[in-house]
C-alpha cells in the first residue's frame, strides 16, 4: 500500500514537473514565431517521453549517489516527495523561479537525515554530483550562448535579416527540439531514481539495481503529460510573460541549453533544467546588449538556488515526523496525502482570491 | 580527496563537450545560413559561380550540423 502511494506521489511530482517546465523549453521557439504554440508544445511532450528513454545515468545517481540506500525506508522518500512537491507549490504561489529538481533532491535529504541523521546523506555524491554542477551548469550555459551569439552575428551581422532570420527560424526547430529531448532525459530520470530508490527500499529491487522498464515508460508519460497540459496554460499568456528575442538569440540560447543538459546528462548530473535554459536565455541577450536582460531575474534565480535545497529538505524532514508519528504503515503516508492536498486547495482559493502573482520569467 | 568529491574529470569533459557542441554547432549552423544568403544575394546579380559554390558550402555546413546533432544523440544513448 505504502509502495503505491510513494510511486503515485513520485508520478505526480513528475506531472507537475512537466507542467512547470512547459514554459523554459518552449518559451523561445514561440517567441521568435519559430513555431505555433501548438505545434511546439506537440513536438515539446512528445520529445520529453523519447528523452526520457535516452540515458539512466541520473536516475543511477538519484537512486545510488545522494543518500544511502540501506537506511531509506519507504516513507523516506514520500516524505521527501512531500517536501518538494510543497515546496515548490509554495514558490509557484509566490511566483519564485524554483528548480523542482533541487527541491527533489533536498527533500529526500531532508527526510533520510529526520529519519537516520546525517550519515544518510552520502555527502559525496551530494557535493560533487548535485550541487557544484548546479552552480556550473547555468553558468556554462551563459557562457556558450553568449560566445555563440557573439561568433554568429559576426558571420550573418551584414547578411540580408529577412533570410537570416527565417533560416533560424528553420535551425530553432531542431535546436527546440534537442532541448525538449534534452530536458526530458534530465528530468524524467529523478523520478525514475526516486521511484527505484522506493522500490530498493521496499526490498522490491536489489541494491544499485536499474530501474525496470515500467518505471522508465510511467516516468516518460507523466512527464510528458505535464508538459503537454502545462503548454495550454502556456497559450493564453504567452503575449505577456515570454521575453522577445530574434532567432538567433533563441537559437543560440537552445542550442547552448542542449548541449549541456545533454553532456550533463552524460555524466549522471542532475541538473536544474530550468537554471540551465535561463542561463542560456541570459547569455543571448548579454552578448547582444548587457541592459537587455532582467537581472532581476538573475537574482531571484540565486536566491533559489540558495533556499530550495534547505527549504525542501526542512519541509521533507518534518513530512517525515508527522508521518512517522502514524508508524511504519500506511496511515501516515495517506494522512499526509491529505493535509498536502489541503494545502494545494489553500493554495489554489488564495491565487483566485488575489490573482496570479508576478511572472518569475 | 577534493578531486574524489568534485569528480573534476567528468566536470571538465562536460564543460568542454558543452563548449565545442553548443559554440561549434551554432557557428556551423550560422555558415549555412551565410551561404543560403550569399547565394539569393549571388543569384540576384547574375554570378552562377559564385552562387553555386556558396549554395555548396551551405549545403556543407547544414549536413555538418546534422552529422553532429546525430553524433551527439548517438554518443549520449551508449554510456
Amino acid at each position: 500500500m505504502i509502495l503505491v502511494i510513494v510511486v503515485g506521489t513520485a508520478l505526480a511530482f513528475d506531472f507537475t514537473n512537466g507542467f512547470h517546465d512547459t514554459a523554459n523549453v518552449v518559451a523561445t521557439s514561440i517567441s521568435t514565431g519559430a513555431a505555433r504554440p501548438s505545434v511546439a508544445i506537440g513536438a515539446a511532450s512528445l520529445l520529453n517521453f523519447v528523452g526520457a528513454f535516452i540515458s539512466i545515468s541520473v536516475a543511477a545517481t538519484v537512486a545510488n549517489d545522494v543518500v544511502n540506500s540501506a537506511v531509506v525506508t519507504p516513507t523516506v522518500v514520500f516524505a521527501g516527495l512531500i517536501g518538494a512537491i510543497a515546496w515548490n507549490l509554495i514558490t509557484w504561489s509566490f511566483g519564485l523561479p524554483s528548480s523542482s529538481s533541487h527541491a527533489l533532491i533536498g527533500g529526500v535529504v531532508g527526510s533520510a537525515v529526520a529519519a537516520a541523521g546525517f550519515d544518510a546523506v552520502l555527502t559525496d555524491g551530494l557535493i560533487g554530483k548535485v550541487l557544484i554542477p548546479a552552480v556550473i551548469a547555468p553558468i556554462l550555459a551563459f557562457l556558450v550562448a553568449g560566445i555563440a551569439i557573439a561568433l554568429i552575428y559576426r558571420v550573418v551581422g551584414r547578411q540580408r535579416p529577412g533570410t537570416v532570420t527565417r533560416g533560424f527560424r528553420y535551425g530553432q526547430i531542431v535546436s527546440g527540439g534537442l532541448l525538449a529531448l534534452a530536458h526530458g532525459t534530465n528530468d524524467a530520470q529523478k523520478t525514475m531514481g526516486i521511484i527505484t530508490l522506493a522500490l530498493v527500499a521496499n526490498g522490491t529491487l536489489g541494491a544499485n539495481a536499474d530501474p525496470p522498464l515500467w518505471v522508465i515508460v510511467s516516468s516518460a508519460l507523466a512527464i510528458a503529460l505535464g508538459t503537454y497540459s502545462g503548454g495550454w496554460r502556456i497559450i493564453r499568456t504567452t503575449g505577456t510573460r515570454i521575453i522577445k528575442m530574434d532567432a538567433a538569440q533563441g537559437f543560440s540560447s537552445q542550442g547552448a541549453g542542449a548541449a549541456v543538459i545533454l553532456a550533463s546528462t552524460h555524466f549522471g548530473f542532475p541538473l536544474s533544467t530550468t537554471h540551465v535554459i535561463n542561463g542560456g536565455v541570459m547569455g543571448a541577450g548579454a552578448a547582444k546588449r548587457v541592459s537587455a536582460v532582467r537581472w532581476g531575474i538573475a537574482g531571484n534565480i540565486v536566491t533559489a538556488w540558495l533556499l530550495t535545497l534547505p527549504a525542501a529538505a526542512a519541509i521533507g524532514a518534518l513530512a517525515y515526523g508527522v508521518t512517522a508519528i502514524f508508524g511504519s504503515g500506511a496511515l501516515g503516508p495517506v494522512l499526509v496525502t491529505l493535509m498536502s492536498l489541503s494545502l494545494i486547495v489553500a493554495v489554489f482559493a488564495r491565487r483566485s482570491q488575489h490573482g496570479a502573482p508576478v511572472p518569475a520569467s | 580527496m577534493a578531486a574524489v568529491i568534485v569528480e573534476t574529470k567528468e566536470l571538465v569533459e562536460t564543460v568542454i563537450a558543452s563548449l565545442v557542441a553548443g559554440v561549434g554547432m551554432t557557428v556551423i549552423f550560422s555558415v549555412a545560413i551565410w551561404g543560403v544568403a550569399r547565394f539569393a544575394d549571388l543569384s540576384r546579380n547574375e554570378r552562377p559561380l559564385a552562387a553555386g559554390a556558396a549554395a555548396a558550402l551551405a549545403g556543407v555546413a547544414l549536413l555538418a550540423t546534422l552529422a553532429g546533432v546525430v553524433f551527439g544523440i548517438v554518443v549520449m544513448t551508449r554510456k
